[in-house]
């Protein structure tokens, strides 16, 4: 349960970070939004032995990194969460996919590594693609960008009002979990008898929020019918910088 | 229980995508036709945000000695209903999948089906209101909690299953992966059941109108029967058709683009799968290949004997390739840094 307020603090490390003023900073979210899923679907299309062929990839977020000015420890800490499940599904192709694939010297190494670098590789590439996305991107115009692909406005509300609360709600969260350690002892988890009124006393101060934040909204003259930002045109930049991440990547899809 | 891109193929990964993309439009719709809908948005995305920090709070599994955390479909279906529900844990997933490295912007779909579309769109209408027909009591409802809870997981963790070997990228027998899952899914189902009875239950007793007016409302404008039919032939054609697409031609993207550089510029060599150069635009694209590579033997998966290529050669060229692609982003940093100084200086 410590790891509440490091979810709290690595949401507002990732919502800092998008508001920084470099070049990828300042490029239409259309851009870093098509190339990223641009970038994902043709890692995922490789095959599972296709290690070497993806390498080149890893330009991308090498070179992103960089222009962005974006610090690698933060990635590193995320790329390990998708890390369990990726590595239980490479390491049982190590177990049944045993045949040799090639010696470096005396190391033979199987079929099943050579799969499971791949695994890794990708997730490590895709994980990252993501984190770049809303790593540059502030939140509102990620947003404006959905409404612009016809994202129904209600979904976007939705969507937006989610984003908003988490940190309100981890920080209540993380309180109430506190008065109970403080209150049971050398206790670390909560027992499971006690859920019910401690998740239900969540929920119903939860309710009572929400009716005073729709409150609050309808005061600020919030309605369904709210017209999205007039959209900033594509400027000659930010078509380039998508030809720059999307034809390699195509090169290197299908020429390599 | 989060899919993540690595082990999905781009096929399937699209084509569940798809599918929720749909799944959250007729929703959007059911939700505009209600009357409350603009009340009922704040209430969603809090309810949302509830969910995520309820993930967040961990209890101890007795006698197991260790510790789980709630899904929270079955819970928020039945706090607001099926529709809105859905939406709510649609949005946490597309939060979790950007923001914290949980699944995957192409697995999103799978996801979204496997933890949002399940629980909330099937299980809720088919088993959870039903059980409550005949009237609302701490039984019935923990009883509808168990037993929805622990289906909607072992479901969702079965089609995680078909998901993954469908994209063929495990070498997992079926029969073995299914034997991980199920068990491990049930065991955390009655936990998550048992969790989710007593919160309801205590909701229940607190402020009953909310257990109630979710309740009365209708979940989806269609029969259980029509909901099944469609169920039945996306699962057959998600798990079937793609699967057989997928395992037999894994380059379907390849296909895709040849039919269509066929259609431009009309030369057989765009049916080739690996696009081979032979006249035309992809002569100059291979001339120009071949002038710039910086080893140029370094060949890759082209013979299905040996689907890794020239392997050594292959490793070694893969580590000047990462080398210069690290130092590229060192470069790039230093002179941004330097740069930097200068202009403080």
């Amino acid at each position: 349960m410590s790891d509440i307020s490091a979810r709290i603090h690595e949401l507002r490390a990732l919502e800092n970070l998008s508001t920084g003023r470099t070049v990828i900073h300042r490029l239409h979210p259309f851009v870093k939004l098509v190339s990223a899923f641009v970038l994902i679907v043709f890692v995922a299309s490789f095959g599972r032995y296709d290690f070497v062929r993806l390498v080149p990839y890893l330009f991308y977020p090498f070179v992103m990194m960089a222009l962005a000015e974006l610090p690698y420890k933060l990635f590193l800490s995320r790329v390990l969460i998708a890390l369990p499940f990726c590595l239980f599904a490479g390491l049982s192709n190590v177990i049944f996919d045993r045949a040799t694939a090639l010696s470096i010297g005396d190391v033979a190494i199987s079929y099943g590594v050579l799969s499971l670098m791949t695994i890794l590789l990708k997730m490590y590439l895709c994980v990252m693609a993501a984190l770049l996305l809303v790593a540059t991107t502030p939140f509102p115009e990620l947003t404006v960008q959905l409404r612009r692909f016809h994202v129904p406005m209600v979904f976007v509300m939705v969507f937006e009002m989610t984003f908003r609360y988490i940190g309100v709600l981890l920080e209540e969260v993380h309180a109430m979990i506190t008065a109970y350690k403080l209150r049971s002892g050398t206790k670390k988890t909560i027992d499971m008898r006690h859920m019910g009124s401690f998740l239900g006393q969540l929920l119903l101060r939860g309710f009572d929020r929400a009716e005073r934040v729709h409150r609050a909204m309808r005061c600020r003259g919030y309605s369904l019918r709210h017209i999205p930002p007039a959209p900033r045109q594509l400027r000659h930049s930010d078509v380039l910088a998508l030809t720059a991440v999307c034809l390699p990547a195509l090169l290197l899809r299908f020429l390599s | 229980m989060h899919m993540a891109d690595a082990l999905l193929s781009p096929a399937l990964g699209l084509a569940m995508n798809a599918l929720s993309v749909a799944a959250i439009g007729a929703s959007v719709a059911k939700v505009e036709k209600d009357e409350l809908s603009e009340k009922k948005i704040p209430i969603m995305g809090v309810a949302g945000a509830m969910i995520f920090a309820m993930q967040m709070v961990n209890f101890t599994i007795p006698a197991t000695g260790s510790s789980g955390h709630i899904g929270g479909g079955i819970l928020l279906a039945g706090l607001l209903g099926g529709v809105p529900a859905f939406l709510s844990i649609a949005a946490v997933l597309i939060i979790q999948c950007l923001f914290f490295a949980d699944g995957g912007l192409l697995a999103l779909g799978c996801n979204i089906f496997n933890m949002g579309l399940i629980p909330c769109l099937v299980i809720y209408p088919l088993i959870f209101k039903p059980l409550l027909k005949n009237g609302i009591g701490y039984k019935r409802l923990s009883l509808a909690s168990v037993i929805s809870v622990v289906i909607g997981l072992e479901l969702g963790a079965f089609c995680v299953v078909l998901q993954t070997l469908a994209s063929g990228i495990t070498e997992l027998p079926f029969s073995t992966f299914l034997a991980l899952m199920l068990p491990i899914h049930l065991v955390i189902g009655l936990a998550e059941g048992f969790v989710t009875a007593v919160v309801l239950c205590f909701v229940y007793k607190m402020s009953p109108d909310i257990i109630d007016s979710s309740q009365s409302r209708q979940c989806l404008n269609v029969s259980a029967k029509k909901v099944l039919v469609t169920l039945a032939l996306l699962t057959v054609t998600a798990g079937g058709v793609l699967s057989l697409f997928a395992s037999t031609n894994p380059d379907g993207l390849e296909w895709a683009i040849g039919k269509t550089t066929q259609k431009v510029f009309g030369t057989e060599a765009a049916l080739d799968p690996g696009l081979s150069p032979e006249e035309g635009l992809f002569e100059s694209a291979a001339s120009l290949q071949k002038k710039t590579a910086f080893l140029p033997n370094y060949t890759f998966a082209s013979n299905p004997d040996n689907p890794a290529g020239t392997p050594a050669s292959g490793l070694i060229g893969a580590a000047i390739v990462f080398a210069f692609a690290g130092m590229t982003g060192l470069l790039i940093s230093k002179v941004k840094r330097s740069k930097k100084a200068g202009a403080h200086v």
